[in-house]
């Protein structure tokens, strides 16, 4: 990593906090203060390489693309869930207090363990269930020179089309809006907000045929229902995704799951026929 | 190495700790003075069932300054809650007009024209009352 042409010790100076937990030692987590250089350009994920650079090499952090792309370096910055990398020492003059993610098991410093959401997320099978016949057609060609004429239909998507579902498909998983829900940090059965952002996603999408496959996770106890609209999800998202309006939109495409399948009760087993709202 | 994870708990005054759960709790705690003017209406319906004199027994406990200032916070807590209520709305319910989503701006503004209507129909039905007697 490049530093600024100034030399660290001309530079001015910021009090960063961080919440240690180095489970071989501690039984809870620790807050350790550093004095960090720092100029315009400095981000917290620049201000925790240099203080495992300089100060302190056991620091244990996440981190990727430095440029708010993989979603890695997720931390509490003064309570708030943030992307380390976004987020510039600039904007705290007063100093500032890193933690790690909020709701999730601390595995060490500011490395949390996310298998829960990661869970949550495969259980809205968050990819593309495809029209039977032509998966049918697709598989039964498979390994054979010549597909058949059907499987390689192209699958087209007008402009329009993209755009009801685009804004969902932004998510990068960073898992900050995790941290943000108090419902997820009371109930880690709750799917939570970029699950059912993303099983949205999948729902609003022309090529998908999966909702009556995902609908009953979301339609459970732990899905849509969990949310209060507390709303601060989509405030710390730095995708700008809005999971809370997936989720309430998700809400009417649920009630309206229940109301057919009231009105439907010869085909309980049936898959429901429904238009994506 | 072996693991060793710290599981983090929520505290009790969880939704005191950041001012997003605290307007959130502000939010919900509307229901509160909410609650207070039904009990009001129910109070005033049962002493209407109760003949004239218990009615204006009820008007007379109405006008005392505490029961005031109770309906009148919650005439506050309604509107902040509808505050609440009219921004989120856009983001349930998205309009769409053919391919484009209506402006939120648009929906919280349309929303609030509705109450500006209720509130004139209201003036409308009061003044009426008082013409007529
Ligand atoms: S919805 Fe936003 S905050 Fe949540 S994981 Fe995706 S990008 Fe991160
Ligand atoms: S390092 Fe990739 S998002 Fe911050």
């Amino acid at each position: 990593m490049k530093q600024p042409e100034t030399k660290p010790s001309d530079m001015q100076h910021l009090s960063v906090a961080i919440q240690r937990y180095r489970p071989e030692q501690d039984d809870t987590p620790v807050w350790q203060s550093y004095q960090v250089p720092y100029d315009d350009s400095t981000s917290v994920l620049d201000a925790l390489h240099w203080i495992k650079e300089h100060q302190d090499s056991s620091l244990t952090y996440r981190w990727s693309c430095r440029m708010a792309i993989c979603g890695s370096c997720g931390v509490m910055v003064d309570g708030t869930p943030k992307l380390g990398c976004k987020t510039f020492l600039r904007d705290y003059p007063q100093g500032l207090k890193v933690a790690a993610l909020a709701n999730f098991p601390i595995e060490k410093d500011l490395v949390v363990d996310m298998s829960r959401f990661l869970q949550h997320l495969t259980t809205i099978k968050p990819y593309l269930i495809g029209e039977p016949s032509l998966v049918q057609a697709g598989s039964a060609s498979a390994g054979s020179d010549q597909p058949s004429s059907a499987a390689l239909q192209p699958q087209l998507q007008s402009p329009e089309q993209v755009k009801r579902y685009q804004q969902f498909a932004n998510c990068i998983n960073c898992g900050l809006c995790y941290s943000a829900c108090p419902q997820f940090g009371l109930n880690p059965e709750f799917l939570g907000p970029a699950a059912i952002a993303l099983a949205h996603r999948y729902n609003l999408d022309s090529r998908d045929q999966g909702k009556a496959e995902r609908q009953p996770a979301l339609n459970s106890k732990d899905g849509v229902w969990s949310c209060t609209f507390v709303g601060f999800c989509s405030t710390v998202c730095p995708k700008g995704v809005d999971p809370a309006a997936a989720i309430n939109q998700g809400k009417i495409v649920s009630t309206m799951d229940g109301v057919i399948q009231w009105f439907s009760p010869k085909q309980l087993d049936a898959t429901p026929q429904e238009p994506t709202s | 190495m072996s693991r060793k994870p710290y599981q983090p708990s929520m505290p009790a005054d969880w939704w005191l700790k950041h001012p997003a759960y605290r307007f959130y709790m502000l939010r919900e705690a509307t229901v509160l003075p909410l609650l207070f003017f039904i009990g009001s209406l129910l109070y005033g319906l049962y002493c209407l069932s109760q003949g004239e004199a218990s009615w204006l027994v009820w008007l007379s406990w109405l006008q005392q300054p505490w029961v005031m200032a109770l309906n009148g916070l919650a005439l506050v807590a309604s509107l902040f809650h509808a505050f609440t209520f009219f921004r989120l709305f856009p983001q349930v319910m998205p309009l769409r007009v053919g391919s484009r989503t209506l402006p939120a701006g648009w929906m919280i503004a349309g929303q609030w024209f509705g109450v500006l209507l209720v509130f004139l129909a209201l003036w409308w039905l009061l003044g009426a009352y008082h013409v007529i007697n």
